[in-house]
């Protein structure tokens, strides 16, 4: 069944799936290799691609995988396929648009019951932009709620193309699957590049594994590589030896050479993989090529939050641990950190709000670390009295207002998908959010496109979960970072009994501080749980106190009857206790819990 | 071996609304007839088990034993000091609820050899017990005893539970007041808690319960403590009072940490270091039974360190606290060296106090048993 057979450029096909969360692009690409023999009925998981189990749980794919499958099309003719996964998240959109330069085809997958979403139109905007051969795939036409009619007339508006080339599928009874492969063989062109050029591969992902080091994961556009050649990265100059090349089944499995038009995966002894950054060229260091390939772009963090452990001993395993994230992963940044309050911690950055979650709670999983993450925050650029641009996302290092000239914060371009019912919701807390209004659109479908401006900071909370109650969870969005703006911002601080807790501190927009602040305070006061004497919080500004709520000292807590000798019980309710109170951090000396540095934007 | 006893019905007449105890309603006494005789199998099964165990208590406890008929109650009894060795003059309590007694009744059970009667009251305010879902009201309490006063009974404990819903400072003192006139030996007061899967708790997740705060409960527990102190009683626990030589004895082994036996639905035992529990359904504990199986559901075998804690935060619910002596004769280790560290925070914050032979709560203490426990728990 895994036969090697070499096939001519124009027997390959290079391509990805690209669909809104959740609308079955693993489902499908499970169906593709299974049909393919690719991998047997036994071998599969539930979602063959998704490596890490994080994925598996969150229902998404976070770095982008690569396999090789052959197929044995109608016309009797054998053809590769290569077949690039991509993350479905909005975090990953560069990751994302790197996996598709490496394709010359994608398939949309949409779902019918839920129809056009913001990553849908995301991802058709991307796709056209690395001038992709786009196969429209409505997916899950068996379910109940299905309505493939209305989904089919947006795709032929949205792609102005003809009902005929949309496939209608469901990848989970394998509904489709012959006419999908079909397409991809006929419909998408084969690769162009000229494998007696000088050698140009795109690297698309790269990862980290401690026995074999880095293995990067290429498309070679022009010329091959083989083991023994010295390589060179173009924009980060790197120099390497070839060690090994190979194809993914999906698991690695070397090869002589790869060829123009191939995709498969190099190892040559990377260091590591922030060397090898997905976007850069790889070329021949003794004939290399004149220019790079397009697209390439250093990703910066957009969102940030210290980490710090709750117990200080753990920093040097917290230090470890982020080390050994980042060799997998090279948008995730971190840099120590000092704070009165926690002690030794991170200063992290990350790409968007999903990128921190999964960081953090794989280093609770995985690394097994009680963590204390602090309130999200956005970089701020603040223009100095004195002439000085400082860069700053801790609101703890902000300057003292007498010496800002000016702050500027980061607005992103929002584009939100929604059924018309929902308008009225959604524009209020937009507009609550400081957003502008840009633009609105019908789809059909019963659906409406949003476009908006807001600054970044506003979004990093819970901005999502409240798009998704305000439209019973039919609205989607997209966003892309714009630049920065100046604005009217303001530092709280909070005092807890008396204490100035610097993890507590926040930025906020002047005119909602007052608000702002009297929230955070009542819920420190629901949080923090009470002590054996009375508790201050209080928000201030530069040390003038705008809110102030007290935590009255705990008189009664004692434990009722041991019904019939049941101490067992008794105990584990007490140890119960205790281990909430191991999860708390000693301030002074007041313990407050962990929640009480997350929980503090989440308010309405 | 000394051993308290503890035998478990779960049966009772209808579910009170912040009941979370192991009991059933029964409608007819036929209905419990097959878990008596498992009830009877399982005390049988432990003669070999502990052939050598001497009872000192007993306690009958449920549910509401007394629904059953007195014979039955006197039959367990029986099978009780046939296959255990006995004190004459041992103590044994049975629960009761009013309007589960009669005169015949309690002659029987006095004539049984029960020398302790344990009343839920639960309050003498009629408005109040019915909002708790009780099926009796004061003048049944007061009824059941003076009639058990009648027949002899010279040792009566009433139950109370405080801090309910809406009870104003006033309320409460009235119950307490009415409680004293009684003079009974010993009562029982607790606060209400709140257990999950009772209606008590369905409706104060709905926001339909109105507790009284923190501070009133603590002004009603302070008050009562000094109150019924005036009338004679002390202080003993946490949540007892005892006139003169009228202590539970059975409780004092929970609270002394020594060995126990649980028998019945539900029940909890401490045995040889082990603490195991029965299983809880009725059914399940038949079916056990019938197969001639212990009928323990889990159990664990304490480490020497979770035996120290145990003894430490129930020695502590005690007034006497706990001696130096009597902890280094259990243990072959010192108190004050092992828990040094968390003795001498509560000493410094007031909640515990330290002379030379022993440790106690102090007064402020008393109120937050809890958190001074926690200091010790593991």
């Amino acid at each position: 069944m895994l036969k090697e057979v070499t096939l001519t450029t124009d027997r390959i096909r290079n391509f990805s799936i690209i669909a809104h969360i959740d609308h079955g692009k693993s489902t499908l690409a499970d169906r593709l290799l299974e049909y393919t023999h690719t991998i047997s009925e036994r071998e599969r998981k539930e979602q063959i691609l998704d490596f890490m189990d994080l994925e598996r749980e969150k229902g998404i794919t976070i770095k982008s995988k690569a396999v090789r499958l052959y197929y044995q099309a109608r016309d009797g003719k054998e053809y590769l396929l290569n077949l690039i996964d991509t993350p479905g998240h909005v975090d990953f959109s560069y990751e994302v648009s790197r996996s598709l330069a490496a394709c010359e085809g994608a398939l949309l997958v949409v779902d019918a019951s839920q129809g056009i979403q913001a990553q849908t139109i995301a991802n058709i905007h991307l796709a056209q932009k690395n001038d992709l051969r786009i196969i429209p795939i409505v997916n899950k036409i068996d379910l109940s709620t299905a309505n493939p009619r209305q989904v089919i007339s947006s795709l032929r508006e949205l792609l102005a193309i003809s009902e005929e080339e949309i496939i209608l599928a469901s990848a989970k009874e394998g509904i489709g699957t012959v006419d999908i492969l079909e397409a991809i063989v006929k419909k998408i062109p084969p690769p162009k590049g000229n494998p007696d050029n000088p050698l140009r591969a795109l690297i698309f992902d790269s990862v980290y594994n401690s026995y074999q080091g880095t293995i990067v994961y290429v498309r070679i556009v022009d010329g091959n590589i083989k083991p023994g050649m010295i390589i060179q990265t173009m924009v980060n100059l790197k120099k390497y030896e070839v060690a090994e090349v190979g194809i993914f089944r999906p698991q690695l499995q070397p090869c002589q050479q790869l060829s123009a038009g191939e995709v498969g995966y190099i190892k040559a002894g990377f260091k590591n993989i922030q060397d090898t950054q997905v976007g850069d060229t790889i070329t021949d260091f003794y004939n290399p090529a004149n220019t790079s390939l397009p697209g390439y772009k250093k990703m910066n963090p957009l969102v940030f939050c210290s980490l710090y452990p709750v117990d200080n001993n753990d920093y040097e395993d917290l230090k470890s641990a982020l080390d050994k994230l980042k060799l997998n992963d090279s948008s995730l940044y971190s840099e120590p950190e000092t704070s009165q309050a926690l002690g030794f911690g991170f200063r992290c950055g990350f790409l968007g709000l999903l990128h921190m979650e999964i960081v953090q709670e794989r280093l609770e999983r995985e690394y097994n670390l009680n963590l204390i993450a602090t309130t999200p925050s956005v970089m701020y650029r603040i223009i100095k009295k004195d002439g000085n641009i400082i860069q700053v996302s801790n609101p703890s290092s902000f300057p003292a207002k007498m010496e800002i000239e000016k702050i500027e914060e980061p607005y992103v371009a929002m584009e939100i998908i929604t059924p018309n019912q929902y308008i009225g919701g959604i524009m209020e807390l937009v507009q609550d959010r400081r957003g502008i209004f840009k633009n609105m659109e019908y789809l059909g479908e019963n659906k409406v496109k949003l476009n908006y401006e807001l600054p970044l900071n506003e979004i990093i909370m819970d901005f999502y979960d409240k798009l998704k109650s305000r439209s019973s969870g039919y609205a989607s969005l997209d966003y892309e970072f714009l630049g920065y703006r100046p604005s009217d911002l303001i530092r709280v601080d909070i005092l807890v009994n008396y204490e100035l807790v610097d993890a507590l501190s926040f930025i906020v927009f002047k005119e909602k501080a007052y608000y702002r602040a009297k929230k955070i305070v009542e819920k420190l006061k629901e949080i923090i749980p009470r002590q054996l004497y009375e508790v201050p919080i209080q928000a201030a500004i530069e040390r003038k106190v705008i809110a102030r709520e007290t935590i009255r000292a705990l008189k009664k807590d004692v434990l009722a009857k041991c019904y019939g000798g049941d101490i067992t019980r008794k105990r584990k309710l007490l140890e119960k206790q205790k281990e909430g109170k191991k999860r708390m951090k000693k301030l002074g000396r007041v313990e407050i819990p962990q929640e009480a540095f997350l929980g503090i934007l989440k308010i309405d | 071996m000394n051993l308290g006893l503890y035998l478990h019905f779960p049966f009772c007449k209808t579910k009170c609304f912040y009941c979370d105890f192991n009991s059933y309603p029964l409608k007819n006494i036929e209905d419990a007839l097959p878990y008596i005789s498992a009830l009877h199998q399982e005390i049988i099964l432990y003669t070999k088990k502990i052939p050598k165990g001497i009872l000192k208590t007993i306690y009958l406890g449920g549910g509401t034993p007394t629904i059953l008929p007195a014979e039955i109650i006197n039959d367990t009894l029986e099978i009780c000091r046939e296959n255990f060795l006995t004190n004459p003059d041992m103590e044994i309590t049975v629960e009761a609820n009013p309007g589960t007694l009669d005169k015949r009744k309690l002659k029987v059970l006095l004539s049984a050899g029960i020398n302790r009667l344990s009343i839920g009251a639960q309050s003498l305010r009629d408005p109040e017990l019915k909002k708790m879902g009780r099926i009796h009201t004061k003048k049944d309490i007061i009824n059941t005893y003076q009639e058990a006063r009648e027949i002899g009974f010279n040792n009566i404990n009433l139950d109370i539970i405080f801090a309910l819903p809406k009870q104003t400072l006033i309320e409460f003192q009235e119950t307490i007041e009415e409680v004293c006139k009684l003079k009974p030996d010993h009562l029982s007061l607790y606060n209400l808690t709140l257990e999950e899967g009772t209606l008590f708790f369905k409706w104060w997740k709905e926001g339909k319960l109105n507790l009284p705060s923190e501070e009133l409960e603590y002004t009603m527990f302070k008050w009562a403590i000094s109150f019924l102190k005036k009338h004679g009683f002390e202080h003993y626990e946490i949540s007892n009072f005892a006139l003169p030589s009228k202590q539970s004895r059975h409780n004092k082994i929970y609270w002394d940490n020594q060995p126990y036996l649980g028998i019945g639905a539900g029940a909890s035992s401490f045995l040889g270091g082990y603490r195991y529990k029965n299983y809880a359904h009725p059914q399940k504990y038949i079916q056990e039974l019938e197969k001639g199986r212990f009928p323990v559901e889990e159990g664990e075998r304490l480490s020497l360190k979770k035996r120290m804690i145990e003894t430490i935060i129930l020695g502590l619910r005690r007034k006497e606290g706990i001696s130096y002596q009597k902890f280094k004769s259990r243990f072959k280790l010192d108190l004050d060296k092992m828990f040094n560290l968390q003795i001498d925070k509560l000493v410094n914050q007031k909640l515990l106090k330290k002379d030379k032979e022993r440790i106690q709560l102090t007064f402020r203490g008393l109120f937050l048993a809890n958190y001074v426990f926690r200091e010790f728990i593991d």
